[in-house]
């Protein structure tokens, strides 16, 4: 018998139980499908194993200079080049009063089929779509994710929270390597916990750029995600996390630029991005 | 991109183009940054160790040879014995302060964890794979869904999704062999 179908063997090696029972029992008595599948499978487990915060970072812009002054090498970067900032005087959203500062109100506890409304692209009200058609569009909005953990429904956290107001963790945000046109842009969050809710103080140093600055927490899947709000003018914002949330699933914080094109959904164009520490997303 | 231009990247160093510093500089920064950062913890240290990386491979670049791996296995390689000298220093740095202080004592540097680099060579492998390719194997490492869903999700014929499995699921193979180190 021939050796087995390189496809079969890719899906074998991704766990799928991919063709037929004379397939398996070739793959298994093949010296040279079993390593070929050894290895696959080595690789579908090393990607497993890997966290989303394993997503590269770009390095800091003095680093190049540092580089080309020790080298002596005058080329600028191409793609790395920070962008031009916008006009003066066009730093201010053009619609103030629909995007200053609004958290998303805490809304009803967060049930199951409500975490699953974030595959439907929600904020505020859902997409009057089918199921298939708003999985398309969260997928589409996860392509800009990368790497997330399996997919799941988020999970509920009615967990009794720490008495006193305390800040719990400071994060630094930065730019994701597949969007030089934002290195350089930077921004912290600090988790505050108070006796009822978790609070988000966001502070982002970006380019005044037409459109507006907006808050999301990304899950670990790679597809779901929850609009915090908008940040005001000067790139700040104090945004709760809706009631319900875990943060252990909703662990990264991203800040979109976002044009007044009326959607409701993330426009892909991700400025900054950091992790909550786990010690942060524990459950009290 | 594509692995092509990765070796276009390397001939521009071996050729001593005056811009190839910088075009491997911007392929490969994050990637060494990355593992640097991973490694060190400590964004300083990080940036330095990326400094004398990029600044060794432009004065030793006689020493890359393409015949015998590719320029990012060489600069993973650059990067992790950067990366043990600088674990080294800061052992040394320890063990004054703890001949000042009588502290404690610290535990024995260590090169990078061979399972970080790998990881850092896939997912930067993983980000270079055409869009929708990308899409496909993110879905298949880290949904539950199976090639059949992936496939009636995405709108995309069976085969297609077999293919782009079968050959994502190499390409990454065949970087973590060239670049990768535990793998």
């Amino acid at each position: 018998m021939s050796h087995t179908d390189p496809e079969i063997l890719a899906l074998r090696a991704l766990g799928e139980t991919a063709g037929t029972a004379r397939d398996a029992e070739h793959a298994a008595s093949c010296a040279r499908c079993r390593a070929e599948l050894a290895r696959l499978t080595a690789v579908v487990r090393l990607a497993r194993d890997t966290e989303p915060e394993a997503a590269l970072q770009v390095p800091p812009p003095q680093v190049w200079d540092r580089i080309a002054a020790a080298t002596g090498v005058s080329a600028t970067l191409n793609g790395l080049a920070p962008g031009r900032p916008a006009l003066n005087g066009s730093a201010a959203p053009a619609e103030p009063s629909a995007v200053l500062g609004t958290p998303v109100p805490p809304a009803s506890p967060v049930t199951p089929e409500h975490s699953r409304a974030s595959w439907l692209g929600r904020r505020r009200g859902a997409w009057p779509r089918g199921r298939l058609a708003g999985a398309i569009a969260g997928l589409a909005a996860g392509l800009i994710i990368g790497i997330g953990g399996a997919v799941g429904v988020a999970q509920l956290n009615q967990g009794p929270r720490p008495a006193a107001a305390q800040v719990v963790a400071r994060i630094e945000l930065s730019p994701l390597p597949q969007f030089p046109q934002w290195q350089g842009s930077t921004g912290t969050a600090v988790m505050r916990a108070t006796a009822s809710q978790q609070e988000i103080v966001i502070t982002l140093r970006a380019p005044a750029r037409s459109g507006f600055y907006e808050v999301w927490l990304l899950a670990r899947d790679g597809v779901s995600m929850i609009s915090l709000g908008d940040l005001s003018a000067d790139h700040t914002g104090t945004f709760t996390v809706p009631p319900g949330v875990d943060l252990r699933d909703y662990s990264r914080i991203d800040i979109s630029l976002q044009p007044f094109d009326g959607s409701t959904q993330h426009s892909k164009a991700s400025v900054v991005r950091g992790s909550l520490p786990a010690a942060a997303t524990a459950r009290a | 991109m594509d692995r092509s231009s990765d070796e276009d990247v390397a001939a521009a160093l071996c050729g001593g183009q005056p811009d190839a510093l910088a075009l491997v500089y911007e392929r490969f920064g994050p990637l060494v940054y990355s593992i640097a950062l991973r490694s060190l913890g400590i964004r300083s240290d990080a940036e330095d160790v990326t400094q004398q990386v990029f600044v060794s491979a432009w004065r030793s670049r006689d020493r890359f040879d393409r015949g015998r791996g590719t320029l990012g296995g060489w600069l993973v390689t650059i990067t992790r014995n950067k990366v043990a000298d600088a674990l080294r220093d800061r052992q040394r740095d320890s063990r004054v302060l703890q001949q000042v202080t009588g502290g404690a004592s610290v535990a024995a540097p260590e090169a990078p964890a061979d399972r970080v680099v790998d990881r850092i060579v896939l997912t930067d492998e993983l980000a270079r794979l055409p869009e929708a390719q990308r899409l496909v194997m993110v879905l298949s490492f880290y949904s539950d869904l199976t090639h059949e869903q992936i496939a009636r999700v995405l709108g995309l014929p069976l085969g297609t999704v077999k293919s782009h499995i079968r050959r994502g699921l190499q390409r990454l193979r065949s970087r973590l062999e060239a670049d990768g180190v535990a793998y």
